[in-house]
């Protein structure tokens, strides 16, 4: 069983073209700006990355790129999920070739498929690498499949490289009954917190943490993160908060807000593939006002130099 | 008395007879067992108290032995929620009248209620009686329904008898968008987590819980609450750990386990009534073995 900690999990996002082409040259200064920001491991590419946007082919070849970006500074972590088992254990298999630390996979998406068979998915994918597996948990994004308690025991009892949960149920006897079960077996078993809702899922256990919102607030996100790993989740508070208005706030424009709060940061990335729509001008307008008025956004980064180094 | 909030407040179950029918002498052994062990608030009836497959005269009834037998030790409040919200109105009047300290109440049942329609229904709850009202948000028991921030908001602005909130989502983005909404408008607001979900909540601002296993483990709540309020992460977690196998334990068929559970105690209180099973003997043998592995029976008050 393999003892590798991802820590604080930086996931960033994809950035486009024009065209709709994966920009490679913003895509560096993504990474180095994720590295330079404290990020203790990268998550390429999650949800709010599109990585549902984007084609097999594109999905290794960020691989690809962002490995040799990294050159191994910090490790990658690399998600693979898919509709069909067959697509996510060959994408599972490819990143493990490019040198990916772990991989993470979630659900089929858009099958509802029984139990067992989501089980044998879970199961073909973590033996198909020697790499710790990752099982990244979202019933709300995945059409409601919820996961039960038995089920991921039994698949930890089966899977020798099945590593750790990652938690974005936010259900937090689901989190205390796996974590506290595995323990017992299995101490070297990790929760991570699929999101920045830190203070909870840390004070049952998690020690690590997934953040689509690094690329935004990376200051904000690692001293909420740092706290935490310290156990004084009550002084933590503050930061949760914080982070919470700024979640609040992208959820209420919709996806698209991400890549629109990126450009109100200095740090254009271009626009959401379709089917996501951008933000209208107005609504835009809106979002950059209410960001910057939230008074933590002033430690954060503008542009994609570190505050330090202006 | 003054209603503060805080710590892991006691909703008793209801004791009933072999033949289903009230036995309020028990239920006052209950009252005074929760409050000699630490019970910070009384609340009665919580869904955990059968509330729904009471009358509302027979409610009325333990809502009188409660107050009369906690005679001002703790605050006790009165659960309203019924089917019928004519009969809350009434649950809540009365509450008023026997000398209650605060009245809780569920958002409506069944009718999948609108936002504006349970703005109302506070609203009129207020304007029945003159008591402090708790609000309970449990979204996961009523498909869906349930409080948003600006609904909260909305309220506290208009509803100065809105003291606190049972919130029992047991989801830390929904904690957070009421108490933020919440504390904005009011900065002495409640909010009490439901179950002792204590470790997750209190660094987020929980003032306490309602309790689901006092009757079993009245020491064992104590000392999460106390772990939580001195932040000894690693002491709450444990304890928190311990709890959640006693919820899985007791929440299928709640509160029948939970019934079955006293019984192992020595502190029966009779069956639970239909549509509820009531615990059988293979139940009870299997909760008595449950709650030896956790250490209960050697930490936890035997008999009244």
């Amino acid at each position: 069983m393999s003892t590798f900690t991802p820590g604080l999990v930086h996931a960033p996002i994809t950035p486009f073209n024009q065209d709709r082409k994966i920009d490679y040259a913003k895509f560096e200064q993504v990474i180095e700006f994720h590295i330079k920001h404290g990020a203790q491991s990268l998550a390429i590419t999650m949800h709010p990355g599109e990585s549902v946007s984007l084609t097999d082919l594109e999905q290794r070849a960020q691989f690809d790129f962002v490995l040799k970006q990294v050159n191994g500074r910090i490790p990658v972590l690399a998600h693979v999920s898919d509709s069909g088992t067959s697509i996510a254990v060959a994408r599972a298999k490819y990143a493990e070739a490019s040198g990916a630390e772990a991989i993470i996979c979630t659900t089929p998406y858009y099958w509802t498929p029984p139990a067992a068979m989501i089980s044998e998915h879970f199961s073909q994918v973590a033996k198909a690498v020697k790499l710790p597996f990752f099982l990244f948990y979202t019933p709300d994004e995945m059409g409601g499949i919820k996961l039960s308690t038995d089920q991921v025991l039994k698949l930890v009892e089966q899977l020798g490289n099945f590593s750790g949960l990652i938690d974005a149920s936010l259900d937090w006897q689901f989190m205390i009954n796996i974590i506290s079960n595995v323990w017992r077996t299995k101490p070297d078993f990790q929760l991570l917190a699929g999101n920045e809702y830190m203070v909870s899922s840390g004070a049952i256990g998690a020690t690590s943490m997934i953040s689509s919102l690094s690329s935004i607030a990376p200051n904000l996100v690692k001293e909420l993160y740092t706290i935490c790993r310290t156990e004084r989740y009550s002084e933590a508070r503050k930061a949760q908060e914080d982070m919470a208005a700024l979640m609040f706030l992208l959820k209420k424009y919709g996806f698209a807000s991400l890549k629109s709060a990126l450009v109100a940061m200095g740090r254009d990335c271009g626009i959401p593939r379709p089917p996501q729509n951008q933000l209208t001008q107005t609504e835009h307008a809106a979002l950059a006002k209410e960001l910057m008025a939230l008074s933590f956004m002033n430690n954060e980064p503008k542009g994609w130099q570190s505050l330090h180094n202006l | 008395m003054p209603l503060i909030l805080k710590g892991v407040m006691q909703s008793p179950v209801t004791p009933l007879k072999d033949d289903f029918s009230p036995d309020l002498p028990t239920f006052e052994k209950l009252l005074d067992f929760h409050v000699r062990t630490g019970a910070t608030a009384i609340s009665w009836p919580h869904h955990k108290g059968e509330s729904l497959n009471l009358t509302i005269p027979e409610r009325k009834a333990f809502a009188e032995v409660a107050v009369k037998t906690v005679a001002g030790r703790v605050p006790v409040s009165v659960h309203v929620s019924a089917l019928s919200v004519e009969d809350s109105i009434e649950l809540a009047q009365h509450a008023q009248k026997i000398g209650a300290d605060a009245i809780i109440a569920i958002t409506p049942y069944f009718w999948s209620p609108s936002q504006d329609a349970i703005y109302e229904y506070y609203v009129r709850l207020s304007k029945s009686m003159d008591l402090p009202i708790i609000a309970y948000n449990s979204p996961s028991y009523l498909e869906g329904i349930e409080f948003t921030g600006e609904l909260i908001t909305r309220l506290l602005e208009n509803v100065p008898s809105l003291v606190a909130m049972k919130e029992a989502s047991f989801d830390s983005a929904k904690f957070l968008e009421i108490s933020r909404a919440a504390l904005k408008v009011r900065p002495d607001f409640s909010i009490v987590a439901g179950v002792e979900f204590l470790a997750p909540s209190v660094p987020l601002g929980c003032v306490g819980s309602y309790s689901s296993a006092g009757g079993i483990c009245p020491n064992l709540c104590s000392q999460l609450f106390d772990a939580c309020t001195r932040g000894d992460s690693v002491k709450a977690r444990e304890l928190q750990f311990k709890l959640a196998q006693l919820w899985d334990l007791f929440r299928d068929q709640y509160p029948s386990s939970l019934k079955g559970g006293m019984v192992i105690m020595g502190r029966p209180v009779g069956p639970t009534r239909p549509p509820l099973p009531t615990a059988t003997k293979e139940r009870q043998a299997f909760i008595a073995k449950k709650l030896e592995e956790l250490g209960i029976l050697d930490t936890e008050p035997h008999g009244w």
